[in-house]
């Protein structure tokens, strides 16, 4: 033991060197591709164009909350995040709690579960336009085929459906994924609490209530954790699927920020928002990981 | 012991409601897996359709004459090939970059006590820049890039990959390092090997799994990402092929086979890779949080 601490640690300059030698690339990397970058989106955000030349302020920033597309986009974003997770928790809890057993084929189901959420998005989205297409969509046609009147069903035409759809389309990808962590944090619960709930008498749900969910509930924060701050972000998919629309009515702000950066050029405005962006899903993980940090161990 | 405990409790509750939930549990696994799949396989029969049979109603599912004109007119005919080439140099490049890079860095925080706190601090702020949104970093690296006259070069996506992916492998082998006992590296030092010789000769043999792992997530997110890879490319010579697939969506809506067969082949490596890294799955998903 006394050993192995002079071996590792870093008394002198000398064996700093070392260290310091394999750290530096990485650390240079991270500096050049995520702090700078980040200082001189604060620059532009900072900078406004207007007739006279650049205006160094606050303007950008002032712009957010008179600016309706800004605060509608941002609804959107609580919205999908919020309805998306809630979906993906329960259905993938209810299907860890089902499925944690021996149950034959259980290698085969895994490796299928992985399948959606290993997709790229893009693909994600070209296999939903596919499905949910009104006219030749194979949902639509098989709803066809057993009667059902399906001229309304315009999924993501529809200012009404758009959102719904993908909403879904999120949760077929990442459902899978919420199941696999939640059955890993499962599996390590020991057995003896469950035993003594066997011996008090306890009922299923009991069981349920006081042993299991209070010893999943570190997987269940950081599976939530993981899944809020990819909702949050989300880009990809309804980039493909609906391009924020019909309208404006799938519009999230990741979509937003992409428009007016990439669209309009507007890129201090854009980054005005991204810092939005960057302040929501900071603070949502600071909470989180404070909760996570409360658990004991 | 576990299955013993269960079965013991399983049989303290009544035979009948046990089996109405093995019933249930067989119902539940088969619905999630056609919901899982069938989406996926739809994609692939409309790109081995003709056009004819892809506009068809009832859709056929199963019954079809396939063909594989869409492959060869998005691959020979069009500029798929090019994008699949741009996605696997850029692919292959960024992960190499940030294997090696990423490696070094995370032996240094897992094996060298650093002053300062410097090994948590360290470790925790290469997270943090991790658990950006893309779009927040997209939109200065577009700029920088403009800058450097680096837009619409394998270069810019090579440069932002590694930068990407670079948090995630030194979160996940420092994780791999930390599991290894120290004794293996002093009895090197003692045969009078330097400490990156027993790096080398030593501990990273014996990491290969973990490492094999670590390159596939990184394959695996490089070959997807969509992003960075729209906003810095635009032309045919820099394109990879999300991007290659997304301008088809939007542009050309009618050519529906030729987007289906782009989307199944980039589908092929993600199959191949996810499935080799089964193992790691949920531990390289949660950037090692959770060691499922």
């Amino acid at each position: 033991m006394q050993k192995s601490r002079r071996f590792f640690s870093a008394l002198n300059k000398r064996e700093l060197l070392l260290p310091a030698l394999f750290l530096a690339p990485a650390l240079a990397v991270l500096l050049a591709l995520s702090i700078y970058p980040l200082i001189y989106s604060i620059t532009i955000s900072l900078q406004q164009e207007t007739v006279a030349g650049i205006t160094w302020g606050l303007g950008n920033f002032a712009r957010l909350f008179s600016d309706n597309f800004f605060l509608t986009a941002l609804g959107h974003t609580f919205i999908y995040a919020i309805s998306a997770l809630v979906c993906e928790f329960l259905l993938g809890l209810g299907l860890a709690l089902l499925l944690n057993n021996q149950i034959r084929g259980r290698g085969v189901f895994r490796a299928s579960l992985l399948i959606p959420m290993m997709l790229p998005s893009v693909v994600v989205g070209v296999v939903w336009r596919l499905m949910l297409n009104p006219n030749f969509g194979s949902i639509n046609g098989t709803l066809k085929q057993i009667g059902i009147n399906t001229e309304s069903l315009t999924w993501t035409a529809s200012p009404k459906l758009a959102m719904l759809s993908v909403i879904a389309v999120d949760v077929w990808q990442w459902t899978p994924f919420v199941f696999l962590v939640l059955l890993a944090g499962l599996q390590a619960i020991p057995q003896e609490p469950y035993e003594a709930a066997l011996i008090d008498g306890s009922s299923r749900w009991q069981t349920f209530w006081h042993v299991t969910l209070p010893l999943l509930k570190p997987s269940i924060l950081i599976v939530l954790l993981l899944r809020t701050m990819d909702l949050l972000r989300v880009f990809d998919q309804i980039f493909i699927l609906t391009e924020g629309g019909p309208g404006f009515a799938t519009e999230t702000i990741s979509l937003y920020i992409y428009r007016t950066a990439f669209r309009f050029f507007d890129f201090g405005y854009a980054a005005a928002m991204s810092f939005v962006l960057l302040a929501l899903t900071n603070v949502i993980s600071a909470i989180y990981i404070r909760l996570i940090q409360a658990e004991p161990n | 012991m576990r299955t013993r405990t269960r079965e013991k409790y399983q049989s303290a509750n009544k035979l009948a409601h046990s089996k109405a939930t093995a019933l249930l549990r067989y119902v539940a696994l088969v619905a999630a897996l056609l919901f899982s799949l069938a989406p996926v396989y739809w994609m692939l029969t409309i790109s081995l359709k003709t056009e004819v049979e892809q506009f068809a109603s009832p859709p056929p599912w199963f019954v079809f004459t396939p063909t594989l004109e869409h492959y060869y007119d998005a691959f020979v005919a069009r500029g798929f090939g090019d994008y699949l080439l741009t996605s696997a140099i850029v692919t292959v490049a960024s992960t190499a970059c940030a294997l090696i890079i990423g490696t070094l860095a995370a032996y240094a925080l897992a094996r060298f006590e650093l002053p300062w706190r410097l090994n948590r601090r360290l470790s925790l702020w290469i997270l943090s820049t991790r658990m950006f949104p893309a779009i927040v970093t997209a939109v200065p690296l577009f700029l920088m890039m403009r800058d450097l006259r680096l837009l619409n070069t394998r270069a810019s996506l090579i440069i932002v990959y590694t930068g990407f992916n670079l948090p995630f492998v030194v979160w996940m082998m420092r994780g791999f390092f930390a599991d290894l006992p120290r004794d293996l590296e002093e009895a090197a030092l003692v045969d009078g090997d330097s400490r990156l010789g027993a790096l080398v000769r030593v501990v990273l043999p014996l990491v290969t799994p973990g490492l094999a792992a670590t390159a596939v997530f990184c394959l695996i997110v490089s070959w997807n990402e969509f992003l960075f890879a729209l906003v810095l490319t635009q032309t045919d010579a820099a394109m990879t092929l999300p991007v290659g697939i997304a301008g088809r969506v939007t542009q050309y809506e009618i050519k529906w086979g030729v987007m289906s067969a782009a989307a199944s082949v980039a589908i092929i490596p993600i199959l191949v890779f996810a499935l080799s890294v089964q193992k790691y799955l949920v531990r390289g998903l949660s950037m090692g949080a959770v060691k499922g």
